[in-house]
């Protein structure tokens, strides 16, 4: 069974994409077979991010409208041996998405004998977002530390709630994971951001990890490389340590101390 | 072929019925000042009353009309999906118009609505109304929007109980009786009971209890900070955040005073 992994977070700019994209690598590292979908049709940024932008032949909708098969619009990740890539549409609009198109790309890669598909939901609360999470079995929830975005995400999990199928159908609810992103402990020590407890209190799931703010990620980005892939990264080993407890491994919360930095550090500068 | 006739053979019977029917309290005729109260009352919410049957009393108002405009009066409050049947407390010489426009002229007695134990409090157009405070947006997934019924219909519903956390957005309406929430809301989110409210965990958004009137309806919670909170109507906001004694605490909210001067009290709760 492939199981489906939509990341939301109702605002925009708070790092789904970003995260889409380490999850999925992170998951093919491991060596499930993965696939991840750009739901954002219209506004296309993953492949950026998976530096595939140059090879994009054919994308979600052409596969959804039938006029193009899976085989042809998969991309294969040039990092990952076991990751694929199904672009957004960038001359669409939302309303090309129907529920049964959706519902049986999912199942065409289910029957290609993919173990994951990420689907990288766009921001708000309209069709795409929707699309994103219809089929939905886990939602990683991305949360950035200040009220705005927790109460954004207080929305989409209710609209989990009730229009994922899940829900409709009456099964075992879609499993909630909180994902705390640009996370800066020194600000959250100044009393200018939420802590990740205080988030964690406000939307009463389960925390899945913090990532820190770093220039790491916009970096990334620009290079078209996962900030999974990062050497000597702290965003990297956040990530990692993501899919660790995605797939049931325990590993301590890392990065959301704050420690003054020592007199050598101050001396010398430093990261 | 008399003996044929069974029930099928009916074409029509009659039988007595009694019928829970809201009554709207017009004191004012003016097409024009009660679309502006209405409009006030219930903006965000053309569909409010949903297809509600109503009479209308005429018995509050200032001045004895000469004339009615009926047609106006009557589209007006159809364009809030209400239902107007017929009219009471009229004076005699507008019955012509009234049978006119369609409603029926009902006679002064064999009301069965100011006999329940909690009269509706007084709302300038149609009472009761569940809070005077703007219309709530309606969300696109939330739960049928409350409907108001004169408060004749005894408040013996089930409890509705809510498992998962309320979130916001989402809107629940315990219809006729107490709601309990298990999981506590979000901001941003609205509870609407009948009866009263029990919020175990955080009471976070916008909670309103005794929607039809019932004075005596409480909200409980063990996690007290709610945006708003509301009781028959009698309603209070935390601009200035949430009192100290009760802020995260276990509190409860009631009315106190007498008819027409209740002052909303909140209390925090006692355990052993």
């Amino acid at each position: 069974m492939a199981r489906v992994i939509v990341v939301t977070s109702g605002k925009g700019g708070v790092g789904k994409t970003t995260t889409s994209a380490s999850i999925s690598s992170g998951l093919a590292l491991r060596g499930y077979k993965t696939a991840v979908i750009d739901f954002d049709v219209g506004l296309r940024n993953l492949d950026l991010i998976m530096g595939c932008e140059r090879r994009v032949v054919y994308d979600l909708i052409n596969v959804v409208n039938g006029e193009a098969n899976l085989h042809q619009a998969l991309i294969k990740d040039k990092h990952c041996e076991n990751l694929f890539i199904l672009p957004a549409s960038q001359t669409r609009d939302k309303d090309a998405l129907t529920e049964e198109g959706v519902e049986k790309v999912l199942k065409d890669l289910e029957h290609m004998g993919f173990d994951y598909v990420v689907c990288d939901s766009p921001a708000g609360i309209e069709r795409g977002a929707v699309m994103a999470l219809t089929f939905a079995d886990e939602a990683i929830v991305v949360t950035n530390p200040e009220v705005s975005s927790v109460r954004d995400s207080d929305r989409i999990l209710g609209i989990l709630q009730s229009k994922s199928r899940r829900a409709i159908e009456g099964r075992e609810a879609v499993k909630e994971h909180l994902l705390v992103t640009r996370y800066s402990p020194k600000r959250v020590e100044d009393g200018e951001m939420l802590s990740y407890k205080d988030v964690q209190e406000l939307l009463r799931i389960p925390l899945i990890g913090a990532i820190p703010e770093s220039d790491d990620v916009l970096q990334a980005s620009n290079q078209g490389t996962p900030a999974i892939h990062l050497k000597d990264s702290d965003v990297a080993t956040a990530y990692q340590d993501v899919v660790a407890r995605f797939l049931g491994e325990d590993r301590p919360l890392r990065f959301v101390a704050y420690e003054k930095p020592g007199l050598l550090k101050r001396l010398f500068g430093g990261k | 072929m008399a003996e044929a006739s069974s029930l099928q053979g009916k074409l029509i019977e009659f039988k007595g019925a009694s019928l829970a029917v809201m009554t709207a309290y017009v004191r004012d005729t003016d097409p024009v000042r009660l679309a502006d109260a209405l409009h006030m009352m219930l903006g965000g919410m053309p569909d409010f009353f949903a297809g509600e049957p109503a009479i209308l009393d005429l018995g509050q108002l200032a001045a004895d009309p000469d004339r009615i405009d009926w047609t106006g009066l009557l589209s007006l409050l159809r364009r809030y999906q209400l239902q107007p049947v017929g009219v009471r407390h009229l004076p005699e010489h507008l019955y012509e118009g009234a049978r006119r426009a369609g409603l029926a002229v009902l006679g002064n007695e064999g009301f069965s609505a100011e006999r329940t134990v909690t009269p509706p409090p007084p709302a300038p157009v149609a009472a009761p109304a569940p809070a005077p405070e703007p219309a709530p947006a309606p969300a696109p997934d939330a739960e049928p929007a409350p409907q108001t019924a004169a408060g004749s219909e005894p408040a013996h519903a089930p409890t509705l109980v809510v498992d998962r956390p309320l979130r916001s957005g989402q809107q629940v309406y315990a219809k006729g009786g107490d709601l309990v929430l298990l999981a506590g809301m979000s901001p941003g989110s609205e509870i609407i009971a009948d009866g009263s409210i029990h919020c175990y965990g955080p009471l976070r958004g916008r909670a309103l209890a005794g929607a039809r009137g019932d004075t005596s309806a409480r909200i409980f919670s063990t996690n007290f900070g709610p945006e708003l909170v509301s009781i028959a109507g009698v309603y209070r906001t935390f601009d200035r955040g949430i009192p100290q004694a009760v802020a995260g605490r276990g509190a409860q909210v009631r009315l106190t005073g007498s008819d027409n001067l209740h002052t909303l009290e909140i209390n925090p709760l006692q355990y052993d």
